[in-house]
């Protein structure tokens, strides 16, 4: 039994060498740019805030991403000024406004501390979701390719023939604020979605890839079966309350995904003609155990980098929606917002910088940092750049 | 496969693509519910006096089938009736029509700026590669790509026009009350022959109106510039190193060519295709670059129309915003359809292949 273990940690080192010694590499050259190096540290400078946000900056009210009012006079007041009227703030250790207020008295240090979450999240989520639907999508268009693939194509030809900014403005507006979600139809959906699969993979003896496809024709079937015949709708009912924020991130993510779709389609066409792709269809590897095991981790680089290029740009985006309008709450910890607020106190007189100069500097640094990043990256792990 | 014979497939393409970007722009609108919808068209209480909201839902048919209701709506879109938007108080398409010269005065005048600077600087950045060139160019190109654009349009506005004072501040276009406007307001002499006021004071003989106009728009062109220049930078300066790596530009140095003659000959030409490919990119960031830039600088254009009709409180001016989305995806469409023709002109293979 020992030996077994150890014999499996050999194996298992053997495997990883590859992957050790590539990272070393990449360790080597990130250390060589000094621009790679910035962009580390400005995004691990964001992360230590995200990640002290409760302790440097302590919530006062119920809700710790709405900011602390002090007062609603209009007017902006500059860095250091005395809190006159929220005594919470002050019995939380409050002095002064570090960074001044808002127009509207919005603090803007507890603005900023708590809006790098925000920024985080805005981008993680984003890009994470927008990544997961892209490259499902454009791997099972590239494998299987001809009419599935074309079809997939096509639709992602469609979304991606839209503006982003243009198409989440639309989509926020009409996603509804309170989600209705029928969770019968759901259930019911996924009961057939499961119920066809295993049907075809058990009984019907399909392989897993085509399995799957016959889940999807269950779950239509079920699916029209409970809009036309049983008529669900208000067996199950659980509403989701979705913040504005919220409805900013899913149209996002709607329109996000086909750029990663594009670029790992063109991956797997290329891969899907290597020989251990050959190799495994072979020894008789089911399709998704192929997609999955070989496919995608032989294919995924490419694409994290531009992912994380992208954060930046959906950072960008999501602070311009908030600037609109038609983002974050109002008073919700948001750097764009903070920035329209300011919008009418800028003509007037440079002496009301702080308002709008400080949320946008750390907009600018925080999407920096991730752009510095990606870029690295690309050099680094670009093949044809690499070992010059 | 020839030209002609690629442009007419490629064109081909765009009736099932348009369709599916209507069919997209109509499931944005059956997302609401029918009694939503119908409220759009109640202003006030009066409106509904003696009325029931059923009526209204039955008068447009909003509880039709979907596909009956998309039928119906396609085509009164293809006979061009976009519906009526809140936002302007007119028809949408006419509303396009004539706030499109105000968005592309705005828009026309920064692209050669952006490709010709763009390509420059990334050529010089690939063949200064790792000196202090390169690396100064970079940085300002992550940099432009990093700044929030309406951020840095309220930056311009407060250093340029409010610290320096060389721009009038606050507005774009021809400012409300401003002399020039009262002018054109009033009409008698004023003859609006394109709608942009560079041109049309030209051809009115009034040049200081021209030189007016000109003035407000160096800040919202100089704000969709430096946003949307990074993008050529990075593309030219990655292609272009690609490109200086290949076996021919090494026989060409090898023959003894001029480093000069190299790049710009040899190097240069070919490393401009996949620039090409990005400009489609470059249309929808413009365009996307617009709506916060008339915005912040009060012109009167496509995009602040769009920005209104999406984010100002009251009622959702639902056709508007759909018009819009519409727009934009017919110029996109037809930009990189172009485009690829273009790449196609460029690049044999791409016909040929």
């Amino acid at each position: 039994m020992k030996i077994n273990i150890r014999y499996r940690i050999k194996e298992f080192k053997r495997g990883m060498a590859p992957h050790i010694s590539e990272a070393k590499f990449m360790l080597r050259r990130i250390k060589k740019s000094p621009l790679s190096i910035a962009g580390i540290s400005i995004i691990i400078f964001f992360a230590i805030i995200a990640v002290l946000a409760p302790v440097i900056a302590p919530p006062v009210n119920r809700n710790p991403y709405e900011i602390w009012l002090d007062g609603y006079a209009s007017a902006p007041r500059p860095p250091g000024s005395p809190i006159i009227k929220n005594t919470k703030a002050i019995k939380l250790g409050y002095t002064t406004h570090i960074l001044g207020t808002t127009p509207g008295q919005y603090d803007i240090y507890y603005g900023i501390v708590w809006g790098t979450i925000t920024a985080f999240r805005v981008g993680i989520l984003v890009v994470g979701g927008a990544l997961i639907i892209g490259c499902a999508i454009g791997i099972l268009a590239a494998y299987y390719g001809g009419v599935i693939d074309e079809l997939m194509m096509r639709f992602t030809d469609i979304i991606f023939a839209f503006p982003g900014l243009v198409l989440a403005m639309a989509l926020v507006l009409a996603l509804p604020t309170t989600w209705k979600i029928d969770m019968f139809f759901y259930v019911f959906s996924a009961i057939g979605f499961i119920g066809f699969v295993i049907l075809g993979f058990k009984i019907l003896k399909l392989s897993s890839g085509q399995s799957l496809g016959f889940g999807f024709l269950g779950l239509i079937i079920f699916m029209l079966i409970d809009m036309y015949v049983l008529k669900s709708p208000s067996y199950w009912i659980m509403p989701l309350q979705l913040a504005k924020l919220d409805k900013a991130l899913i149209a996002l993510t709607i329109v996000g995904w086909p750029g990663y779709t594009r670029l790992i389609r063109g991956e797997v066409l290329r891969i899907k003609q290597e020989d251990y792709i050959e190799a495994a269809k072979a020894v008789g590897c089911s399709d998704f155990r192929i997609m999955y095991k070989h496919i995608l981790p032989n294919s995924i680089y490419p694409i994290l980098i531009s992912a994380s290029l992208d954060i930046g740009a959906i950072v960008l985006t999501a602070a311009a929606l908030s600037f609109l309008g038609i983002g974050a709450e109002t008073g919700y910890a948001d750097w764009g917002q903070m920035i329209s607020f300011a919008r009418n106190y800028v003509d007037i007189t440079m002496t009301n910088w702080y308002a709008f100069f400080i949320p946008g500097f750390f907009i600018l640094l925080f999407v920096l940092g991730w752009n510095l990043l990606g870029d690295a990256f690309r050099d680094i792990l670009d093949p044809m750049l690499r070992r010059k | 496969m020839g030209l002609a014979t690629f442009i007419i497939r490629r064109l081909l393409w765009v009736v099932p693509t348009m369709l599916g970007v209507s069919i997209l722009i109509f499931a944005v609108t059956m997302m609401f519910s029918p009694y939503q919808r119908a409220m759009l068209y109640i202003h006030n209480i009066q409106d509904l006096r003696g009325k029931n909201i059923d009526d209204i839902v039955a008068t447009y048919g909003f509880n039709r089938p979907a596909y009956e209701q998309y039928l119906d709506w396609l085509g009164r879109v293809l006979r061009g009736d976009l519906g009526y938007s809140e936002t302007s108080r007119d028809l949408v398409l006419s509303t396009i029509l004539t706030r499109l010269p105000r968005t592309a005065e705005v828009v026309l005048p920064s692209i050669p700026i952006i490709v010709v600077v763009g390509i420059f600087l990334g050529v010089l950045s690939a063949t200064h590669r790792d000196t202090i060139i390169d690396h100064i160019t970079r940085v300002v190109a992550i940099f432009g790509w990093s700044l929030p654009t309406f951020w840095l349009a309220i930056m311009l506005l407060a250093i340029f026009s409010d610290t320096l004072g060389w721009f009038t501040p606050g507005t774009g276009g021809l400012p409300l009350g401003s002399e020039a406007n009262e002018f054109v307001k009033i009409g008698g002499s004023w003859h609006t022959y394109t709608g942009m006021f560079t041109i049309d004071g030209l051809l009115n003989g009034q040049p200081w109106i021209t030189i007016d106009a000109l003035k407000h728009l160096v800040l919202p062109t100089m704000t969709l510039t430096i946003v949307s220049i990074a993008l050529i930078i990075r593309i030219m300066r990655s292609s272009m190193l690609e490109t200086l790596g290949k076996n021919y530009i090494i026989t060409a140095k090898a023959k003894g060519l001029k480093n000069s003659v190299v790049i710009n000959k040899h190097a240069r030409r070919n490393a401009l295709i996949p620039v090409a490919t990005v400009s489609g990119l470059l249309v929808a960031g413009l365009l996307t670059g617009v709506v916060i830039t008339e915005t912040i600088f009060d012109i009167d254009g496509l995009g602040r129309w769009a920005a209104r009709a999406a984010g100002t409180g009251g009622a959702i001016d639902l056709p508007g915003i759909l018009g819009f989305a519409l727009f934009t995806c017919v110029v996109y469409v037809t930009a990189n359809l172009i485009v690829d023709a273009l790449y196609a002109y460029l690049d044999p293979r791409i016909r040929l292949g």
